[in-house]
């Protein structure tokens, strides 16, 4: 198996929790706690002795039954009983969904950029990450050409976050379609995690899901987590569903994982689904507020950043002007420019090279933090690149 | 404090639950079970409005079907969730609404959801139940679980209440849940796979559009398809065309 490092991710926000007074822009996490109503939830379930025990493999049936009836609400259409499986977050998911279906030396195919740890998750499961270049003047959009030529005998799947992490944009419909398409051709599973698509903005309507389209059902693995849509990542609570057949060979792995999905999380979970809508359309105002904020403040460090306006997630992936990263961190790339940033500025953030080739000369920011939080960032980065450049 | 508020709350509700019920007299059809409560309700609803009409049947807003949920579906409320405040709204809508409140349906479809030893008492104060239907009787663990046999016994406190023009559906597919024949003086009727039981599902088949059986009910025969996954939603399916067939 090639090596696997601590996610890059993790990896500023160690070296960030080492230095006194740094703005954290870095991890994906919400500012929010979780709302009252799933805590309730889950104080009433521990009170009443229901989740000391192991729960059945794929998650309480109550748990299931709930996941089952919110999807038939977004057209997606699920057995509880055989095709939903309540996961330890949605890295779980996509570890014992790989390990389930792929042989050594398999490959994934992952879009470039895309979210760091999907590269580690597919060498967990002894295959191979296959980065296809998204093209970022189309708005981070999937080449599907180009995507076809890396298919090779070795390819099993195509795994993806839609909208995707860390660019915020949206894969659309017509280019869900072409990938069913060859998905259907060439025999690839589709793995899709969805994690952020409750955080759409500016009218672009409800996310569109190839888990709506029952004619790939087979090879469609569909992935959600509620760590961000409600403020959960500390409960690790995901679910996965796919068809029966694929359903069973995957619950085998994840039962050798994990045994079962936190009890404890699981009537969380189940409460979210059934009473927090309102906090989800709140969080997402105050996401759509915050990233309005933060791509004013890059408008105006426009000699610096160049980006494209997300319309999704809490992320946002400037480019680093050419004369700027080779002033700030020369040869040294995103990586040495995130560093600089934060030993200097103050301010982490996630260097873009940990994204994949195509996010060098990037950065990630994230904007589910405070206003205050953001504000100050941005502040800092002003006052810095003020400093260097002036 | 929050304790002393719910049972105020629950208590000021189930009254007006029961001046409205005393006041409009519904034929009730309660939906009990471990699961499938609310795709069997809602089969129900779609099939007895087709018959009687939108108005006059109406079911739970939400799957509210505990002690504080059940009245609230009756009266036809949204939950004040953690807000005081809201509940104390509830409060009034409520009392008006089981005072002077003139249009109700003739029907409600109406999930009762039991748990534990003790659960179903508080709702059959508040509700009789003219017919009753029992999904399954299943557990969320691994380990050897008594609490079904608690269900088991909670199921059985409704089903002996019913009158004896009422009517009790059955799966029969379900091993408890088939037991509890022995405990009504209603009408049985069951569902289910299996060849014993009066309404059956035959020849599922699964496909990219959902599923499709044969449905064999009163030696008459006919081929359904549903877009729905799951043998769950057939179960519902037919529990609900045969409350429609005797209702």
């Amino acid at each position: 198996m090639s090596s696997i490092n601590l996610s890059p991710i993790k990896e500023m926000e160690l070296r960030a929790s080492r230095i006194p007074g740094v703005v954290s822009l870095a991890q994906g996490v919400p500012s929010f706690d979780t709302p009252d109503a799933i805590k309730n939830a889950a104080i009433e379930a521990i009170e009443k002795g229901k989740v000391a025990k192991y729960s059945l493999a794929p998650g309480t049936l109550e748990f299931r039954e709930t996941i089952a009836q919110h999807l038939e609400r977004e057209n997606k259409f699920f057995d509880f009983e055989t095709e939903i499986i309540a996961t330890a977050g949605s890295i779980e998911a996509i570890t014992a969904t790989l390990l389930a279906i792929l042989g050594p030396g398999d490959e994934v195919l992952i879009p470039d950029p895309t979210y760091t740890s999907y590269q580690a998750a597919i060498k967990v499961a002894r295959g191979v990450p296959v980065f296809v270049p998204l093209s970022e003047e189309k708005h981070w959009a999937l080449d599907i050409q180009e995507f076809e030529k890396l298919i090779t005998p070795r390819t099993k799947a195509f795994l993806f976050c839609n909208p995707n992490n860390p660019t915020g944009t949206m894969f659309k419909r017509n280019q869900l379609h072409a990938l069913a398409q060859l998905a259907i051709k060439h025999n690839l599973y589709i793995l899709s995690d969805e994690v952020y698509k409750d955080f759409i903005f500016n009218g672009e309507g409800k996310l569109y899901s190839l888990a709506e389209l029952r004619g790939i059902r087979d090879r469609l693995v569909y992935i959600f987590s509620f760590s961000k849509a409600y403020a959960m990542t500390g409960w690790r609570i995901a679910y996965l569903a796919t068809h029966q057949d694929l359903a069973k060979k995957i619950l085998a792995v994840h039962d050798a994982l994990v045994t079962c999905a936190p009890v404890v999380s699981q009537f969380a979970a189940q409460a979210a689904l059934e009473m927090a809508d309102e906090d989800v359309e709140t969080f997402k105002n105050y996401f759509q507020k915050r990233r309005d904020l933060t791509c004013k403040r890059l408008d105006k460090m426009n000699h610096v950043f160049e980006y494209q306006k997300p319309d999704s997630a809490y992320f946002v992936f400037p480019r680093i002007k050419r004369e700027i990263i080779q002033k700030i961190a020369p040869g040294g790339g995103s990586w040495q420019f995130a560093i600089e940033l934060l030993e200097k500025a103050k301010v982490a953030t996630v260097p873009g090279s940990a994204f994949g080739p195509r996010g060098e000369n990037h950065i990630r920011m994230c904007f589910g933090r405070s206003e205050k939080d953001i504000n100050l960032a941005f502040d800092r980065l002003e006052k810095f690149f003020g400093k260097n450049f002036s | 404090m929050k304790s002393i508020f719910k049972k105020i709350v629950q208590f000021h509700l189930k009254l007006l639950t029961k001046i409205t019920l005393w006041r409009h007299r519904p034929f009730i059809i309660a939906v009990a079970g471990s699961t499938n409560k609310t795709t069997t309700k809602d089969y129900i609803l779609k099939f007895l409005r087709e018959k009687y009409g939108e108005k006059e049947v109406r079911g739970n807003p939400k799957s509210y079907n505990t002690e504080i949920g059940l009245p609230l579906a009756i009266l036809y409320l949204d939950s004040g969730e953690s807000s005081a405040l809201r509940w104390l709204k509830i409060l009034v809508q409520a009392k008006m609404r089981a005072l002077f409140g003139r249009k109700f349906p003739k029907k409600l479809v109406l999930e009762l959801g039991v748990e534990e030893k003790g659960d179903m008492k508080p709702l059959l104060e508040m509700v009789r139940p003219n017919a009753v239907i029992v999904t399954n009787i299943e557990g969320s663990y691994t380990y050897a679980n008594s609490s079904l046999d608690n269900v088991f016994g909670e199921l059985k406190l409704l089903v002996q209440q019913l009158p004896k023009d009422g009517y009790l559906f059955l799966n029969c597919d379900d091993g408890r849940v088939k037991e509890l024949k022995n405990f009504t003086k209603a009408k049985v009727t069951t569902f289910g796979f299996s060849e014993e039981a009066e309404a059956r599902a035959e020849n599922l088949r699964t496909d990219a559009q959902g599923q499709t059986f044969d449905f064999i009910f009163q030696e008459k025969q006919e081929s359904v398809r549903i877009k729905k996954y799951g043998r769950t939603n057939i179960y519902a399916w037919m529990a609900a065309k045969v409350v429609k067939s005797f209702l």
